[in-house]
């Protein structure tokens, strides 16, 4: 037995100690409250606060997803509405715009129409300032071209008058003739 | 006892009783009860320190303390014990395991170099622990009759075997048990670290004494190593046989049926 | 050459459980290697019979010291 069991004076090996056996339990013991007091409560709260935290985070994705998806939908319905809102405007400005553009167009007509008339009234004005000045011209020059022609003196202005004016309706009542029968 | 005619003696038990440090009356303050003292230090500082910020994010240190913590909560707890009833135990369970652990790995720390557990009072004492508490929660739950029926008389035998089988029932489960519990611990770190001095001194001896022999000292501190690194190997296993066993015995004495 | 017959003893005894618990996690092994679910159940049960099994060898340890 000289390797396990010592020689005759040694102690046998399994007989234990009293006072390593005391020192032992005190120390598991004291150990044992550490731990039941201060790591076990420790370790599981960071164990639970760590489940918590993975848990609520998914509760939070969720919740986020949830949110995403709502203001997705109403993003949409907004989207469509604004479409259909888009349109009703486009609807009624193209009607704005025909009645501007209706609306232009009389003006411009009633305009072109009161610049035509204005013209011809114009154009009728200077007519018959110009047949008026011009009857009395060709008249004074036709009696006297007719005077030296005639040789008679035209100097009673009442037959003179008279004469041109006869010679005058004629004129004219042969060009309207004429014009009727351009007509 | 010693070979008469050879020079070598193996190293004795004795050797592994240091003189005490001091002595009071007939209490010895020793190297063994220093260290059974600076692991509670150590085993306690460690796991309060690295839990200090209760970081949901771990910090190196809270990290390897966590490892350690969740190993004996889930691995030996919850999967042996079972998903109900494993809380109470975890305490338990986590001193044991460390404490055995840190005592044991003593043994391979130069100049500690002492296993704790080699001496046997310690080790009858954690068993003794592991033992009143299994026993005391079996009969708690299953009362002192249920409780002994369940240890001493297994199902489905034939009536006429009970005669026998109850004294070896009674014998292997409530008494070799407790036993075997506190002397594998305690011999796996003796015999250890009795090979691990053999092999030491046997190089000592071969280099001192040798001429042509010292040669063969090579021989030996290669298998003084090997024994070193062995003897951590067994160090770590024996803590975790001691601390699943105590869980096993524990679910065996809580469990319902047989 | 001298010497003790309880370590020549002790040493006997082990390979008694050395056997045993080698047959057992032998056993163990063989039966999650077809079965990987079954570990949670079997792993009690190898740990338990492997310490009864062991317990022989550490009797005989015992009593090479008490002879």
């Amino acid at each position: 037995m000289t390797m396990l069991l010592a020689a005759e004076e040694g102690a046998n090996p399994l007989l234990p100690n009293v006072w390593e056996m005391a020192i032992t339990l005190i120390g598991f013991l004291i150990l044992l409250f550490l731990v039941v007091k201060f790591v076990v409560p420790a370790f599981e709260r960071v164990y639970q606060e760590r489940t918590e935290a993975i848990e609520g985070g998914l509760a939070k994705a969720k919740a986020a997803q949830a949110e995403a998806a709502a203001a997705r939908d109403e993003y949409n319905q907004q989207l469509e509405s604004a479409r259909l809102e888009a349109q009703k405007i486009r609807e009624e400005a193209r009607l704005e715009g025909e009645k501007i553009l209706a609306d232009f167009k009389d003006r411009a007509n009633a305009e072109s129409a009161r610049i035509t008339e204005n013209a011809h009234r114009t154009i009728e004005a200077e007519r018959s300032a110009a047949v008026v000045s011009l009857r009395n011209e060709v008249g004074t020059l036709a009696t006297t071209l007719a005077a030296k022609i005639v040789g008679e003196t035209l100097d009673d202005d009442a037959r003179a008058a008279r004469v041109v004016d006869r010679f005058l309706a004629d004129l004219e009542s042969e060009q309207q003739r004429n014009a009727g029968a351009a007509r | 006892m010693l070979p008469a005619t050879g020079g070598f003696t193996a190293p004795s038990v004795d050797e592994m009783h240091l003189p005490p440090f001091f002595e009071l009356g007939t209490f010895e303050f020793g190297k063994q009860m220093l260290l059974v003292l600076l692991s509670v230090v150590l085993i306690a500082g460690f796991f309060m320190w690295a839990i200090r910020r209760h970081a949901l994010v771990p910090s190196k240190a809270q990290y390897l303390g966590e490892s350690g913590y969740g190993f004996v909560r889930n691995h030996l707890g919850r999967d042996i014990i079972g998903e109900k009833e494993f809380r109470p135990y975890v305490p338990l369970l986590f001193t044991f395991f460390f404490f055995i652990l840190v005592n044991n790995l003593f043994g391979s720390i130069p100049v500690l170099q002492l296993p704790t557990l080699s001496h046997a009072g310690s080790a009858y004492v954690l068993a003794g622990i592991a033992y009143v508490t299994w026993v005391f929660m079996g009969i708690k739950r299953h009362g002192l009759g249920g409780f002994m029926g369940k240890m001493t008389m297994p199902p489905d035998v034939p009536k006429a075997l009970y005669v026998f089988l109850i004294p070896i029932e009674f014998l292997s489960n409530l008494i070799i048990r407790p036993v075997t519990h506190a002397l594998r611990v305690f011999a796996t770190m003796f015999a250890g670290h009795l090979a691990l001095m053999v092999a030491a001194s046997m190089t000592a001896y071969l280099l001192t004494n040798g001429g042509l022999l010292s040669i063969v000292s090579v021989g030996s501190t290669v298998l003084g190593i090997f024994i070193y690194f062995l003897e951590i190997l067994i160090q770590v296993l024996q803590a975790y046989i001691f601390t699943l066993l105590f869980a096993v015995y524990v679910q065996g004495a809580l469990q319902e049926g047989h | 050459m001298t010497g003790s017959l309880s370590a020549i003893g002790y040493g006997l005894a082990a390979i008694g459980g050395g056997i045993g618990v080698g047959l057992i996690f032998a056993a163990y092994m063989q039966s999650v290697a077809r079965q990987p679910e079954s570990q949670r159940v079997l792993q009690p049960m190898l740990f338990f019979g492997f310490a009864v099994v062991e317990a022989l060898a550490i009797l005989g340890f015992v009593l090479a010291f008490i002879s």
